[in-house]
């Protein structure tokens, strides 16, 4: 664990920090590709990792966090604004790519990370959270739950 | 080497043919006289009862009463055994059974072979459990990595008796013992000193440990596996956190200066390796020793043989050199630690074995080698020299009453005198035995050219 001795910065994702976060993204990938095999990494994943965190920066209804200290991006959360067709509460921020480098973990850098994300997503309208993980990703499991998330809709797979 | 390779074909030869003239290797002899059959109406009913009414009112009293203060269960899955790999339980017997032997003969403790037929981790550690009231302590032994480690670990938060793991706990001891007087000769002090671990399998993840233990900095430690360099940034670091969070939790703490690459890389400035890797010859090139500090330390410790001979790593200029081996200088040798630790808390009725009672138990053995004569050819004890053993259980049973892990608490001398004399009569029950004929000795096996 690093011991921290400058502060950490979290701030929006620029363009320079593209080829970081595609290493951030890749890694996030992989780690899923562990709890099924149904998630398993596709052979171009860089490439892909590299046109999808393009164009979320750019992109009006997405949100790209990063954390950075010592001038390195350790850190990342990308969220949508995306509308729900059925439900009330009807605007959604909806993370769906959470990593932090393995040395930062387990010093709140997630809490603070998620804490700016819900705020940034409240100002662009949304009224709630939603974060999407693997099923058997029990650290997750547990972060959103200790963040006051609970399960709502389960997503269940076969292959054909 | 040829005359080696033929000396290991006559001794598997021997084994086998031994093995079946024995029957195995260990036997129960009861340690009650039968003066008459009257007798079993005080050792079994109705006398036993009342022992039996004691236990339940007390279960503490079973260290008492029964010989639970003296015995332990190897406990294995077969899934590691020697180089030979997963062989399963039945073909762990054999092993166990000579590791029984050991602990009879150098420790005086009674050690049951326990080869059980299960895969799952969680279903290992239910057993062992379930195993706790029938034991004063238990050597696992032989479990494949990363399994090992949750055993351990588990097993230790959970039973009030110690619990070690020798593949992880007897190695790291005796490497420790040896590095501490190979420090002593190179004029090097534990927290300065730099050390790269060739191999992140159950022992050098466990030396790792106790050498942080010991007062080592654990930025200054690197570790190697197959895949390179333990570092924070490397790729499959969220594979290591749920799959091997005892080398993920070195990948962060270890290697301050975040060198990347393999052996090479590691070594240069590097003043001790510790080889725990593949059987040699050559594993790496020898040229790579060149790389570390002046009077380099070299514990190459693969067995049969280990990564690069020790003259090898003389020629390309270490100061001191270890092995496995028994034909070699400087033995790292785990039997010169677990029957001489459990000894220890054995005696101290110890709930547990930490860190520091290993770490005690290394520095009493490298005392013991200090006081004969310490030289690049003698950094630690050999089996022969018997009385360290109830040194250093006196030591680790001292350590133990100092931490507040022991329910006997005696002086240093009196845990020294009590494993002695515990010692010195295993000895001489079994010498006793052949004496008289009751064990025999070997038949003459035809040689084999």
């Amino acid at each position: 664990m690093v011991l921290m001795e400058k502060k950490v910065i979290f701030r929006e994702a620029r363009e320079s920090d593209v080829d970081t976060l595609v290493d951030l993204v890749v890694r996030l990938k992989r780690l899923n590709e562990e709890f099924d095999a149904l998630l398993k990494v596709r052979e171009d994943v860089r490439d892909r990792a590299k046109a999808y965190i393009t164009n979320a920066i750019k992109d009006k209804n997405s949100l790209v966090l990063v954390a950075e200290y010592n001038n390195k991006v350790i850190g990342v959360l990308k969220a949508d604004i995306r509308e729900r067709f059925f439900n009330d509460p009807m605007i959604e921020g909806y993370i769906i790519e959470f990593y932090i480098m393995p040395e930062y973990r387990k010093q709140g850098l997630g809490t603070e990370l998620l804490q700016l994300a819900i705020e940034r997503l409240k100002q662009r309208g949304a009224q709630i959270i939603a974060a999407e993980f693997p099923s058997q990703n029990k650290i997750a499991v547990e972060f959103y739950t200790k963040q006051g998330f609970r399960p709502i809709i389960n997503i269940h797979a076969k292959q054909i | 080497m040829s005359q080696q390779k033929e000396r290991t074909e006559e001794l598997y030869k021997l084994a086998v043919e031994y093995s079946k003239f024995y029957g195995g290797k260990i036997m129960m002899v009861p340690k009650v006289p039968v003066r008459t059959l009257d007798d079993f109406s005080i050792w079994y009913t109705p006398g036993v009862a009342a022992v039996s009414r004691a236990i339940a009112k007390d279960p503490n009293l079973s260290f008492e009463l029964t010989s639970r203060w003296n015995t332990i269960a190897i406990v294995t899955d077969g899934t590691r055994v020697l180089g030979l790999g997963n062989v399963g339980p039945e073909a762990a017997m054999p092993v166990m059974e000579g590791k029984a032997l050991i602990f009879k003969y150098l420790g005086g403790v009674n050690a049951v072979p326990i080869t059980i037929g299960v895969r799952d981790q969680q279903e290992f550690f239910n057993i062992v459990k379930a195993l706790e009231p029938a034991f004063g302590g238990f050597n696992l032994e032989d479990i494949e990595s990363p399994k090992c480690f949750f055993l351990l670990d588990n097993l230790r938060k959970t039973l009030k008796v110690p619990v070690w793991h020798d593949d992880q706990q007897g190695t790291a001891g005796a490497t420790l013992a040896g590095l501490f007087n190979a420090l002593k000769l190179t004029d090097r002090k534990p927290k300065d000193t730099r050390v790269v671990f060739f191999g992140a399998g159950a022992s050098n993840i466990a030396t790792a440990r106790v050498l942080i233990t010991a007062g080592f900095d654990p930025g200054n430690l690197i570790l190697i596996d197959t895949k390179g360099i333990l570092h924070p940034e490397r790729e499959d670091m969220d594979e290591l956190m749920l799959h091997n969070p005892w080398k993920y939790e070195f990948a962060i703490k270890t290697n301050k200066d975040r060198i990347k690459g393999g052996l090479k890389e590691a070594l240069k400035g590097a003043d001790v390796l510790v080889a725990a890797s593949k059987p040699g010859p050559g594993t790496f090139p020898k040229e790579y020793i060149k790389e570390m500090n002046k009077d380099p330390i070299v514990f190459v410790l693969a067995n049969p043989v280990p990564e690069i001979w020790p003259w090898e790593a003389k020629e390309m200029g270490a100061k001191i050199v270890a092995t496995g081996r028994s034909d070699f200088p400087n033995q790292v040798n785990n039997s010169l630690v677990f029957p001489a630790v459990f000894r220890g808390a054995l005696d101290a009725k110890a709930v547990t074995i930490t860190d520091e009672m290993m770490v005690a138990a290394s520095a009493e053995l490298a005392k013991f080698a200090e006081e004969k004569g310490i030289s690049e050819n003698y950094i630690i004890p050999t089996m022969e020299e018997w009385e360290v053993y109830p040194r250093v259980a006196a030591t680790v049973a001292q350590k133990a009453v100092e931490q507040g892990l022991a329910r006997n608490k005696m002086s240093w001398q009196e845990f020294h005198e009590r494993a002695r004399q515990i010692i010195e009569e295993s000895r001489l029950v079994l010498s006793t035995l052949v004496k008289n004929g009751l064990i025999q000795m070997p038949p003459k096996v035809e040689k084999i050219i």
